[in-house]
Parts: C-alpha cells; sequence; structure tokens
C-alpha cells in the first residue's frame, strides 16, 4: 500500500464522512440515524460528520427498500462517491427488502442496486446498532490498512 | 347538514342513489353512471355543502371499475358517493373544479386502475415511475406483480473493477 | 389552472444543461419558477415512496396486512395500526375492552408528543438553529424510551392488534410515564416561551407559507397546518373514537395562517397531549386488554379515521368474506398537505422554500429531494443542502439568525 493509499486509510479510519440516502423506507430507520447523530448517541464524537454532497462521503448509509422511482438515484449517488467508498445498508428493508420484497415498485434490498459492505438489520434499526456496525467497518478499514503493510 | 338530513335530501332527489347510513357520519351510495354521479357530485358540492373532498377509493368491480368519492362537510359526515365504467371504456371527467384536492387521487386512478379522466390539467403521473409500461395497471385484480416484477426488478449492478 | 401551463411553457422552456444522466431528469420533487429571487409557480412531485402497499395487502390475510400498514410511515405507525384495527373491528361488530382504550390513547399522545418534538428539531434545523435540534432530539429520547418499554421497540411499536392492545401497562411503567411528563413540560413551556417571545424566531417565521381559511377550504387541508388558520377540524372531538369518547380534547388553533401559527400550534399540542395523558394514567380502568378477534371478516366495507399527529388518517376496508382483505385504501394526512403546497410556496422567495416545506411535517426523507429551479438564466438541479444553506445566509445578512439564539441550560 503506498503512501498516499496510507493517508486515505488512515483519514478514513480516523472521521469517515457519510450520506445518508432514503431509497424507499417509511422513515423508521432515518430517523434512527438522524438519532444516532444527536446528543445521546452522538457518532460526530467518533469523527463521523454528515454530508449533504455524495463527492465529499466516504460512507453511504442507505435505508429502505429500493424502489423503481429511486433506484437510478441510488446508483448515480454512489457513483458520484469518489474510491474509496463503502456502502451499509441500515434496517431489514434495505437488507433485502423486507417487508415489501415481492411488492411491484420494490426492488429490493439496497443490493440488488449497489455493492453493500454492512448489513444492519432491523425493523426499525436502534442507533446502537448502527454504531456498533461503524465500529466493525472502522475495524475493517483497520485491517485492511494492515493488509496493505 | 347531519347525517339523516342528508340522506333525506340524497334519497328525495335521486332515489336510484339507495343512499344508506350504518353509522353516523357515514353515508354510502349506490354505483352510478357518470353523468349521474356528476350531477349528485354538483348537488352535494352546492346545495348539501359537502365541499371538502377526502378520497377517492378506486376499485375493481370485475367488468367495470369502480371510483368512490369521500366526501365531507362542516359537521364532518364521510359522504361516498360513486361511479362506475366499464373497463374497456373507463373514461370519466375529473372533479378537479369542484375538488382540486382530489385530483392527485385521479391521477391515481389513471396510474394503477387505467382509468382515462379528462379535464385533469397537465402534469407528472402519479404514484407510478416514469418509465411505467402502458397498460400494466397494479390494482386491477387480474395484474399479476410476480409475473411484473421478473421482468422489471432485474437490475444490472455496478461490477466489482466499476465499484472500486 | 391551464393559462398557468401555457404560461410556463411560454416563456420558461425547461432546457436540460451540463452534464447529462439520463436518470437525473426529474428525481421528483419540486420544480420551481423563479422570478428574481421570488417563487412564482412550484410544480410538487411526489410517488417517491410508492411501494405497493395497497396491493400487497390483497393477497395477505388481515394479521399480515396489519405489520405492513403499521410501515406505511415510521413516525406515526401507531396511528395508522390504530386506525386499520378500528376499521376491522367496527367491520366485525367487536368491543374493545375499555383498559384498551386508553393504552392506545395514551400510546397515541406518546406518539404525538415525539412526531411534534422531531418536527420542532427539523424546523430548527432548517432555520439554522441547531441548538434547539439538538435539544429536542434529545427530549425525543425520553418518550422513545418510554415506547420502547411500552411495546418493545422504539419505532414500530406494535401496541395494536384486533381487538384491542398487545401489551399491557404496569403501575411501575405508569409512574415513570408521569415523570418523564413532568420532565417534558417543563421543557415545553420553556420552548412555547421561546417561540412566543424570541424576536428573531417570529422574523423567520411568520408572514410567510399562508394558507388562509378559504385556502385551507379549498385544499382541504388537516391537522395543524388547517388549525393554525383558525380551523377547529380535529377527528379526537368531530368523530370520538377509543378514549376520546370519554375524555375531551382541547383543540389548539391559532389565528396566523403561516409557518409561525404552525409552530405555535404544535408546541401547544405537546403541551395538551401531556395534560391528556396525566388524566388517562390517572382515570384508566382495570380490566382485559384484548377480546378475541375473528380472522373473517364479514362482507362489508368501512371507513375510519383517527387524528394522527400530521391530522386526519383514512382507512377504507372492503371485504368479501374471507380472511383477506379485498381492498385496503389509505390516505395519510400528509396525502391532503400536499394539495395546498405549490399555494402555499408562491409569492414567498427562494429563501423560504425549507421552512414552508418542512411546516406541513412532511416526511423526514424529503430532505433528500432535489429541486429544479428555472428562471430568467437559471436552469439547474440543486439539492436541499444547498438551498437551506442558502436560505440560512440570506436571513444571516438582514440580521435574522436563529442559530445566534442562546438557549437555557437544562
Amino acid at each position: 500500500m503506498g503512501l498516499l493509499d496510507k493517508a486515505i486509510a488512515w483519514g478514513e479510519k480516523k472521521s469517515p464522512w457519510i450520506i445518508h440516502f432514503n431509497a424507499g423506507a417509511c422513515n423508521g430507520c432515518d430517523i434512527e440515524v438522524v438519532d444516532a447523530l444527536t446528543p445521546q448517541y452522538d457518532l460526530e464524537r467518533l469523527g463521523i460528520l454528515q454530508q449533504g454532497s455524495p463527492k465529499h462521503a466516504d460512507v453511504l448509509v442507505c435505508t429502505g427498500a429500493v424502489t423503481l422511482q429511486t433506484r437510478d438515484r441510488l446508483k448515480q449517488i454512489y457513483d458520484q462517491m469518489s474510491t474509496p467508498k463503502f456502502v451499509v445498508a441500515v434496517g431489514t428493508c434495505a437488507c433485502t427488502g423486507g417487508i415489501f420484497d415481492s411488492c411491484y415498485c420494490v426492488t429490493g434490498g439496497i443490493d440488488t442496486v449497489v455493492p453493500v459492505d454492512a448489513y444492519i438489520p432491523g425493523c426499525a434499526v436502534r442507533p446502537e446498532a448502527i454504531i456498533d456496525a461503524v465500529g466493525k467497518l472502522l475495524a475493517t478499514l483497520d485491517q485492511k490498512e494492515a493488509k496493505g503493510k | 347538514m347531519n347525517t339523516e338530513e342528508t340522506i333525506l335530501a340524497l334519497n328525495k332527489r335521486f332515489p336510484a342513489l339507495e343512499a344508506t347510513s350504518a353509522r353516523p357520519l357515514r353515508i354510502f351510495t349506490a354505483f352510478a353512471a357518470p353523468e349521474e354521479f356528476e350531477k349528485t357530485l354538483q348537488y352535494a358540492f352546492s346545495k348539501l355543502d359537502y365541499h371538502k373532498g377526502k378520497h377517492i377509493v378506486g376499485t375493481d368491480e370485475g367488468e367495470n371499475i369502480g371510483l368512490s368519492y369521500i366526501l365531507s362537510n362542516d359537521e364532518n359526515v364521510l359522504l361516498v358517493l360513486r361511479e362506475r365504467v366499464p373497463k374497456s371504456a373507463p373514461h370519466v371527467r375529473s372533479m378537479g373544479e369542484l375538488f382540486p384536492s382530489l385530483m392527485l387521487h385521479e391521477r391515481e386512478m389513471v396510474d394503477l386502475f387505467g382509468v382515462q379522466v379528462s379535464g385533469l390539467p397537465e402534469g407528472p403521473n402519479y404514484p407510478l415511475p416514469d418509465g411505467w409500461p402502458e397498460g400494466e395497471y397494479p390494482l386491477r385484480k387480474e395484474w399479476n406483480p410476480a409475473y411484473f416484477n421478473k421482468q422489471t426488478m432485474t437490475y444490472e449492478p455496478p461490477k466489482e473493477e466499476d465499484a472500486k | 389552472m391551464s393559462d398557468r401551463n401555457q404560461n410556463e411553457r411560454n416563456n420558461k422552456v425547461v432546457v436540460p444543461i451540463g452534464p447529462q444522466h439520463p436518470s437525473l431528469k426529474e428525481p421528483g420533487s419540486f420544480k420551481i419558477t423563479l422570478d428574481g429571487e421570488k417563487v412564482e409557480r412550484a410544480v410538487v412531485e411526489i410517488g417517491y415512496n410508492h411501494r405497493g402497499i395497497e396491493k400487497a395487502c390483497e393477497s395477505r390475510n388481515y394479521i399480515q396486512a396489519l405489520y405492513i400498514i403499521e410501515r406505511v410511515c415510521g413516525i406515526c405507525s401507531h396511528a395508522h395500526t390504530l386506525c386499520f384495527c378500528q376499521a376491522f373491528e367496527e367491520l366485525a361488530g367487536l368491543e374493545v375492552p375499555r383498559r384498551a382504550h386508553y393504552i392506545r390513547g395514551i400510546v397515541g399522545e406518546l406518539e404525538r408528543l415525539h412526531s411534534h418534538l422531531l418536527w420542532l428539531g427539523v424546523a430548527a434545523h432548517e432555520i439554522g438553529f441547531d441548538t434547539l435540534f439538538m435539544y429536542t432530539w434529545r427530549d425525543r429520547e425520553l418518550v422513545l424510551d418510554l415506547l420502547a418499554r411500552i411495546g418493545g421497540n422504539r419505532v414500530n411499536y406494535g401496541v395494536n392488534t384486533y381487538g384491542g392492545v398487545r401489551r399491557d401497562l404496569e403501575p411501575e411503567l405508569m409512574q415513570d410515564i408521569l415523570h418523564v411528563c413532568d420532565l417534558l413540560e417543563e421543557k415545553l413551556k420553556y420552548y412555547a416561551d421561546l417561540a412566543l417571545t424570541e424576536t428573531t424566531l417570529i422574523a423567520r417565521l411568520k408572514g410567510i407559507g399562508v394558507l388562509t381559511p378559504d385556502d385551507v377550504r379549498k385544499y382541504s387541508a388537516v391537522g395543524p397546518v388547517a388549525r393554525a388558520a383558525g380551523i377547529e377540524g380535529d377527528v379526537r372531538v368531530a368523530e370520538p373514537y377509543g378514549v376520546f369518547k370519554e375524555i375531551a380534547v382541547n383543540v389548539i388553533t391559532d389565528d396566523h395562517c403561516d409557518v409561525y401559527g404552525r409552530t405555535l400550534v404544535r408546541v401547544k399540542e405537546m403541551l395538551e397531549a401531556i395534560r391528556l395523558i396525566r388524566i388517562m394514567v390517572a382515570q384508566i380502568p382495570e380490566g382485559p386488554i384484548s377480546v378475541r378477534a375473528p380472522r373473517k371478516l364479514p362482507v362489508g366495507e368501512v371507513l375510519s379515521r383517527v387524528e394522527a399527529p400530521r391530522g386526519e388518517d383514512i382507512h377504507y376496508i372492503r371485504s368479501t368474506g374471507t380472511d383477506m382483505p379485498d381492498r385496503v385504501r389509505v390516505r395519510a394526512p400528509t396525502e391532503a398537505n400536499w394539495h395546498g403546497m405549490s399555494h402555499m410556496l408562491e409569492g414567498f422567495q427562494l429563501a423560504d422554500v425549507p421552512i414552508i416545506i418542512a411546516a406541513i411535517d412532511p416526511c423526514y426523507s424529503c430532505t433528500d429531494r432535489a429541486i429544479h429551479l428555472i428562471g430568467d438564466g437559471i436552469n439547474q438541479l440543486t439539492d436541499w443542502a444547498q438551498i437551506r444553506a442558502l436560505s440560512i445566509e440570506q436571513y444571516k445578512s438582514r440580521g435574522i439568525d436563529p442559530g445566534s439564539i442562546k438557549v437555557r441550560e437544562f
């Protein structure tokens, strides 16, 4: 792993910037994602900041079963992110389509459109589970860095 | 005008309507042809003050499609007036001039049941996405999502090389 | 209506510019035609979250359908299941026990609290008052913890079932509910005072997004949006259901007809919710929490409605005598309020767009939606975050900066 790659990996591990996208959810998981950023759970102390633009984000936090209306936009947001990038599917619907699987207009989970790195099941996902998943993701980045050495 | 008064007025003016009420604040009526329906709606709006357009329920009635308009007045009575058109020629007119809030639901009838509503202003369809194939009306009973999903839901996710 | 369409076609032609993504054509959101800084016309497009719920219910039995109905909206899931259960119970001729009505009422009012607190935080965030956003969402945690103890989950609490409720309230839990009410009341009174006296807030919210009583009538708006125009519409009073047949609700109205009015209505409704919860906890009768429900419904159709936090929620069920609904139809309150949205935006400034939209309390996922701006020399797609940032900047330059309001420590 070259010096630049190491720097990127370190920057990511220390302070991943996330973008939150609702692919067709009922908002249950969305409000828990936002909750994870508020004082009680406070993801910000882990260096995680929410970004408005895909271009500045490292991690795409996605909720909801993907609907026909949003799947192109999801792919587009993913494409706009610069590498390395990671996708976290938050909620049962995002993992597999959940209760809406087999509904017309629902493609399925997030991984029917973009590759997913972490799946967090739950309906709705508890903020603790989100923090746990983020922690595991950071640990994976650590491993990648270690491998690179 | 409360529930009983509304029923009396409607049945007197439009006996074929058979307005009934199983409980307070609910009035259901029989399905009618579009012309009769429009007259009743106009009457309910202007003479009985049912000025609130609450909702439209589209139903598959076998060979026909039913549109049930749910109206309300200042006394909170829910009045259901209904029209029925054949699936082979599902033409109705928009009631948007009287009930602008119901135009969104009329668009739903267009998308989900294949009803042709004339008089709707130009605008995006709702709620189905752009590119939804013609002739596929999800809420018709004969429409099968399993068959449809197989054809449209497959999607090429980006390959690993492109992604990373 | 058709005149305006003509106008748009003649003077402001939408020409795509820049790098083209075919899928970016209309993510489905707001197409705003500008005249300088003023919104001349706004076209609102929705349909993002259309998942095909109504069709799904037709191939599921009533028990399964209830789970889907709960997830129509994650913020007011109890209101939706309550409405649906009521519809089922009416058609089945079930008499729900009084204790169940009270439990449903308590959970319903707790839901109203968490929903309005969520709204208050989101609205504060839209105008750059992030301190209040953090405070209200922290206050919400108290309510969510209670809901988790009652139903087992912070969101989608699954308390309702056909014939009553699934969980009972122990005396200790009821004491804790009262304790949380006391804590929250102190904070809510402070927020109410802030809304009534803080000049920066008032300057920021007053006079925008106006919907007069005539507009409310024309567009059939419901909930706090209608009540902020002085209209006393509340299903708990118009058609009392459940516990509200025994307990009278004070309907909160306001005469401002604008975003400020909607803020006041929601804050006061939270205080009213606390008052109602206290009465319900004090008066809750002993007894069973549910009656046995049949699997099949008799032939017939039914309309049911409840007062969800956002307004009147209407459900329709048609049964052909089996254990699967023949037709399910849901009209969530936000659907009624969208109609007046274009009207509310027109004539106001671009900088006011975020808070006007937020003030009808649409589903939270709205914040992702793109905004398409058209005007002299402008034809661009922008996103919510940019409009929000722009609006905060613009107001700051006029000396109105909610971000600088000092909030007391609790």
